[in-house]
């Protein structure tokens, strides 16, 4: 996990909390055994997150290799 | 609860070294995605020599070959439907949508990922709660909700924000009016030309806008939404504060917006675009204050990277402490000025629509216009301005008529404009995009040898 974010700058502690659940998420998606009602929401909340962490500097990258 | 005066505080203040910083970061990981995943971009890049690593400072953004509409027809036609520039595997889309064909005869067709389309919905919040949209507002979109991309996004960042959308396609002018008053709309998203018909409309059906609950009116779609005179006629017919924004299909989304400051312009969403001004002859950077083409460099959409993309847009960039709001994204004065393609040559004299419109809308009388181009006897070009009177204001016309062409001829090196009176529900009235601009005069015509010349 990241330290800092795309500016070097340390994260705060709800940085650190959203980029967490930012990578939950993403590890969920890897996997191809989850029942749609889950494989689906999840997409939809990581696209959610992706925003978030995006907006805040946190990440920047595509997550198309996911279906996202 | 108190809210933010920002969308993303974070961001949306930054000093502008650190947003530069930002862009240049994100520009290098985008171009690593487009050279590694679109053919169409690694084509690009090898033909200029010009790789991702080589962008050290923000200045090397100019190492990167210009992207033209042209260019992406030109690939579409080559590689149906999409063109080659798509990154990521088309069954990932879960939208399609097209242009609404203001240039060019091919419509430019675009996918969005589930991420692509949540980013879409995300620029319209930056615009919209810089406006003042918050949960407690009541949203109207009076948008045909088509293949148009247009106020879709929208639409969702309404929903994200926690209004409540009221969705109005499908309905007629007098239907919308009826929804927009007996649900107690608070916010209207319009283009100019269609928020002016329904402000004409309520009138007739004898219904006083100005008293509805509605207090802003978000426009997109024209330039006419930053012309101080329709925005003037705007406010006082729905008695609500106007506020402007502009997008693209090509992005998918709006890049600039007004802020509930109204500062004359609109700020740019600088953690999301790279927003250059260019004199579209030489290609150079022009600087703050002169008119340019905006060329736009998106990190939103990764399936179709849109990177240093001429927009034909006509700007005028100036800093963003133009604006007292706190917000350091740079401000484009006057919003999106007119096209650069949409410009007139009549007998020698430049002219512009959105020019012509903003010396029209100065004239309250005058309810709906069109601007003809032809030709006289095969030899002359001449332009008339065909205009409906506001019922009730008729006996102005024959004033109306020598100010308006003497107005107009001022604004245009002597040039003489016709001035037609037209009976009133001759025009085409429009909801989307607005075109009030036919040119009429012949196509030249070339022989088969010519054109292989």
């Amino acid at each position: 996990m990241m330290d800092t974010d795309l500016l070097g700058r340390s994260l705060t502690a709800q940085e650190k909390e959203l980029l967490h659940i930012y990578q939950a998420l993403k590890n969920l998606a890897e996997y191809d055994d989850l029942p749609p009602c889950a494989a689906h929401n999840v997409r939809k909340a990581l696209a959610c997150l992706w925003q978030v962490t995006n907006d805040l500097a946190l990440q920047f990258e595509q997550l198309s290799d996911l279906g996202v | 609860m108190v809210y933010s005066a920002y969308w993303n505080p974070k961001n949306e203040t930054m000093p502008r070294a650190d947003l530069q910083a930002l862009q240049l970061v994100k520009l290098r990981r985008l171009c690593e995605w487009a050279y590694a995943r679109s053919p169409f971009h690694r084509r690009r890049f090898d033909a200029a020599d010009f790789r991702p690593e080589q962008l050290r400072t923000l200045a090397d953004l100019r190492r990167i070959p210009l992207m033209t509409r042209e260019e992406w027809m030109a690939s579409q036609l080559e590689h149906p439907l999409f063109g080659d520039l798509l990154a990521t595997n088309p069954r990932n889309a879960i939208r399609y949508h097209l242009t609404s064909g203001t240039t060019g005869r091919t419509p430019i067709r675009v996918l969005d990922s589930i991420k692509d389309w949540e980013w879409i919905a995300e620029m319209w919040c930056y615009g919209f709660w810089a406006f003042g949209v918050r949960p407690k507002d009541v949203v109207y979109f009076a948008f045909g909700y088509g293949s148009f991309i247009g106020f879709w996004g929208a639409h969702y960042c309404c929903e994200k924000i926690g209004a409540l959308v009221i969705p109005g396609g499908a309905q007629t002018t007098e239907g919308r009016i009826r929804q927009i008053v007996e649900m107690g709309v608070t916010t209207v998203c319009s283009t100019p030309t269609y928020a002016l018909h329904l402000a004409q409309k309520a009138k007739e059906m004898g219904i006083n806008l100005a008293n509805s609950a509605v207090n802003k009116v978000i426009l997109s779609g024209e330039p006419a939404g930053s012309i101080p005179a329709v925005k003037r006629q705007l406010e006082e017919a729905w008695g609500a504060k106007c506020g402007d924004t502009a997008g693209m299909t090509e992005c998918g989304t709006i890049m600039i917006f007004e802020c509930s400051h109204q500062p004359g312009g609109t700020h740019i969403i600088e953690d999301h675009y790279i927003e250059e001004v260019i004199n579209p002859t030489t290609l150079d950077p022009v600087p703050y204050g002169e008119l340019g083409e905006r060329v736009i460099t998106s990190f939103g959409r990764g399936f179709i990277p849109l990177i240093r993309y001429r927009s034909r847009d006509m700007v005028v960039k100036v800093p963003y402490t133009t604006c007292d709001c706190g917000r350091t994204g740079d401000i484009y004065d006057g919003g999106i000025r007119g096209r650069w393609d949409d410009m007139k040559v009549i007998r020698g004299t430049n002219v512009y629509p959105r020019a012509v419109e903003a010396i029209l809308r100065e004239y309250q009388a005058i309810d709906e216009f069109q601007i003809y181009i032809w030709r006289r006897a095969d030899l002359q070009d001449e332009i008339t301005i065909r205009v409906e009177i506001v019922p009730g204001q008729e006996t102005q016309w024959p004033e109306l008529q020598q100010k308006l062409a003497a107005d107009l001829a001022s604004a245009h090196e002597g040039l003489r404009f016709n001035i037609e009176r037209m009976e009133r529900g001759v025009l085409p009235r429009f909801e989307l995009k607005a075109r009030r601009l036919v040119d009429a005069r012949p196509v030249p015509e070339y022989s088969r040898e010519e054109m292989q010349r």
